[in-house]
């Protein structure tokens, strides 16, 4: 691999929310670097943290949570020390932007799409007037909106949930981000736009050189676009590697059931499989391994102390006793073996 | 749009007749002495007849009501019986709407101006001290009658400011007292609605993307939200202005001034019948009016609301 320059780092990270006079531990000891122009997934089941973990580096937090420890530092500045609305002003747009997972909500329905965009261009490039309406039509053009004169001076219920979706993305482009947030971008649209979307994502990564967060549980879509991919579970990264380490080379029992829990396209008559038990309260401490109890593998230290993360590659590491040198060896379970004998067939044939 | 806003005036139209027969007939329910006030007693039966019939109340329902209708076309509203005998009602508004007009549009105009910010920063400081100050005075204002605070006012607020206690053509600070009577009612109510629409856009989507894209909290807040906040307010706003300018019954008689809604408690207290007609029509028709203007405003303010079914263009 050629040489990564770290645009972004995350080290021992720690996000709480305060609900009701209880402590709830969102974002557990995460640290992570991102790297100039790649593609991040955060993958994780629902309530996993990975909202939350990707909107501190905004300032996005809902008012009762905050970062309660670690260090987020871009460009020299550490972002989890921020506390007022203008130092993260000179970071929301500017240097991180956001695209939201429902293009239904995401626009201002009162106001002409072309407005909310130029309301960015103006913000952020400094045009004002006629050059920030030809800018704006320009970045409407370049999300594959056609008509776009037409289309600047319509409102958003006359877009169609795709072109929703691309005008968002529009206006995050008009901010002209270092880094891209996206949360969930296809969740909302029907499988033809979201194929298209991930497309255009791709196209604007490649033309304004652009480092992409993504946020999903879809592992079709983690697929299609990561060159890495960060699992999560109950607030904290368990497996970080390349897309194909983890994809081929899965090495945590969460993720193992994760890939499991994929339908798989030509077999038919096998049940879904689903991970049993419920994710751990997040309200309480957590002692040892968060998946331990839910995990089929799990050894009697899982129970007493939290793994530290094993090197599986440099890329590649995992936070599992079960990669200790000590720890019984173990295969991935059959399912897994066997999916991953379809895809190195299907991999062969193209 | 031209299509709606004829259709919308035909069927208030329609509205205002209905409107008008059902008050003419409820007007032939009172008793007749209301045609004559206090002489009534001194009358001989067949001398109340006479008049009666010079009055063309004894000719037959039909005959009468299309007569009135008539009237109303030509925009006669009759002659006031007891209020101000045989003067023509068109004459008696004429000298008392312009009292109410401007107490109403100046009380109005301070409910809004106050009201609306006083909404916002209650929304913005929700559940801290400037919304529960703001929903302490919302509450009083709407639990505690407002004959105890209008009269409160009237007596402290004059000793207190050394303002006049009644209301007097000459002396301009004497409108001082129940312009703001007026505008207390006006103020929480609008307060009430700006701060429960702002609070309902604070956790919109489109607000988080706002910030999310950079840009700042006041702009979110005025550019963003209260406009969108205000658009179902759109809806009510012209009916209640058009209501308060034409005049606060209560406030108008407790300063005596010679506005239109002291003139209604006058018309009722004295049973002159076709005042009381004449008033209540034109009450209405300034609600049917308002709510007109309501949904036009609305459709102005509001891109979505689309009128007619246009051709599907997509």
């Amino acid at each position: 691999m050629e040489e990564k320059e770290v645009i972004l780092s995350v080290k021992d990270l720690n996000v709480i929310f305060d609900l009701r006079g209880q402590t709830l531990t969102a974002v557990r000891g995460i640290s992570l670097d991102v790297y100039r122009g790649e593609s991040l997934a955060i993958v994780g089941e629902s309530g996993s943290g990975k909202s939350v973990f990707t909107k501190s580096f905004m300032g996005m937090l809902d008012k009762n949570g905050r970062v309660s420890g670690g260090e987020i530092l871009y460009k020299g500045q550490d972002l989890a020390k921020f506390t007022t609305q203008k130092e993260w002003r000179e970071i929301r747009g500017k240097e991180i932007a956001m695209v939201f997972q429902d293009p239904m909500t995401s626009l201002n329905p009162l106001k002409t799409v072309g407005k909310q965009i130029c309301e960015a261009v103006m913000l952020h490039q400094g045009l004002r007037g006629r050059e920030a309406k030809e800018k704006t039509i320009e970045y409407l053009s370049d999300v594959g909106i056609t008509m776009p004169k037409l289309r600047y001076n319509q409102y958003p219920h006359e877009f169609s949930g795709g072109m929703r979706q691309r005008a968002v993305i529009a206006t995050a482009m008009a901010c002209n981000p270092e880094i891209l947030i996206c949360d969930e971008p296809t969740t909302a649209l029907d499988v033809t736009i979201q194929a298209q979307i991930i497309e255009l994502l791709r196209d604007m990564q490649k033309k304004y050189r652009l480092t992409i967060i993504y946020i999903t549980h879809d592992l079709g879509v983690v697929a299609k676009v990561a060159d890495r991919v960060a699992v999560m579970y109950a607030g904290d990264i368990v497996e970080v590697g390349t897309a194909y380490e983890v994809f081929y080379n899965a090495r945590h029992p969460y993720t193992w059931a994760l890939l499991s829990s994929l339908p798989q396209l030509g077999v038919k008559g096998e049940k879904l499989y689903s991970i049993e038990g419920t994710p751990p309260n997040l309200f309480m401490e957590i002692r040892g391994d968060a998946f331990a109890p839910r995990n089929p593998y799990a050894l009697k230290i899982d129970y007493e102390l939290r793994p530290p993360y094993f090197e599986v590659s440099p890329t590649h590491r995992v936070r599992s006793w079960l990669l200790d040198d000590r720890a019984p060896k173990v295969e991935p379970p059959a399912t897994i073996r066997r999916m991953l004998e379809r895809w190195k067939e299907v991999e062969a044939h193209e | 749009m031209f299509k709606y806003i004829l259709k919308r005036l035909l069927q208030s139209l329609l509205t205002l007749f209905i409107i008008a027969t059902v008050v003419f007939f409820l007007m032939r329910l009172m008793p007749e002495e209301g045609y004559f006030g206090e002489k009534y007693d001194k009358m001989e039966p067949a001398q109340i007849e006479a008049e009666l019939r010079a009055m063309g109340l004894r000719d037959p329902l039909p005959v009468q009501l299309f007569r009135y209708y008539g009237q109303l076309l030509k925009g006669d509203l009759g002659k006031s019986i007891t209020v101000q005998p045989k003067k023509a009602i068109v004459n008696i508004i004429e000298k008392r709407a312009p009292y109410s007009i401007r107490f109403g549009l100046i009380s109005v105009g301070i409910s809004l101006c106050v009201g609306i910010p006083m909404g916002t920063v209650m929304a913005l400081f929700k559940k801290r001290l400037p919304d529960k100050l703001g929903n302490m005075y919302i509450i009083f204002i709407h639990a505690v009658p407002a004959a105890v605070y209008y009269l409160f006012i009237q007596l402290y607020a004059s000793g207190l400011f050394n303002l006049p206690i009644l209301y007097n053509n000459r002396d301009p600070s004497s409108m001082w007292l129940p312009i703001i009577s007026m505008s207390l009612g006006g103020t929480a109510t609008y307060a009430m609605w700006t701060r429960r629409y702002v609070v309902d856009q604070m956790n919109k989507d489109y607000v988080k993307f706002a910030r999310a894209k950079g840009v700042s909290e006041r702009r979110i807040t005025f550019g963003h939200m209260l406009r969108n906040a205000l658009v179902p307010m759109a809806q009510n706003l012209p009916a209640s202005i058009l209501l308060t300018i034409s005049g606060s019954i209560y406030i108008e008689s407790l300063y005596s001034v010679p506005g239109m809604g002291n003139l209604l408690l006058s018309a009722i207290s004295k049973q002159d019948n076709p005042l009381v007609q004449a008033l209540v029509l034109i009450y209405s028709s300034l609600g049917i009016f308002g709510l007109l203007l309501g949904d036009l405003l609305m459709v102005i303010c509001d891109p979505r609301i689309k009128l007619e079914r246009e051709k599907e263009n997509r």
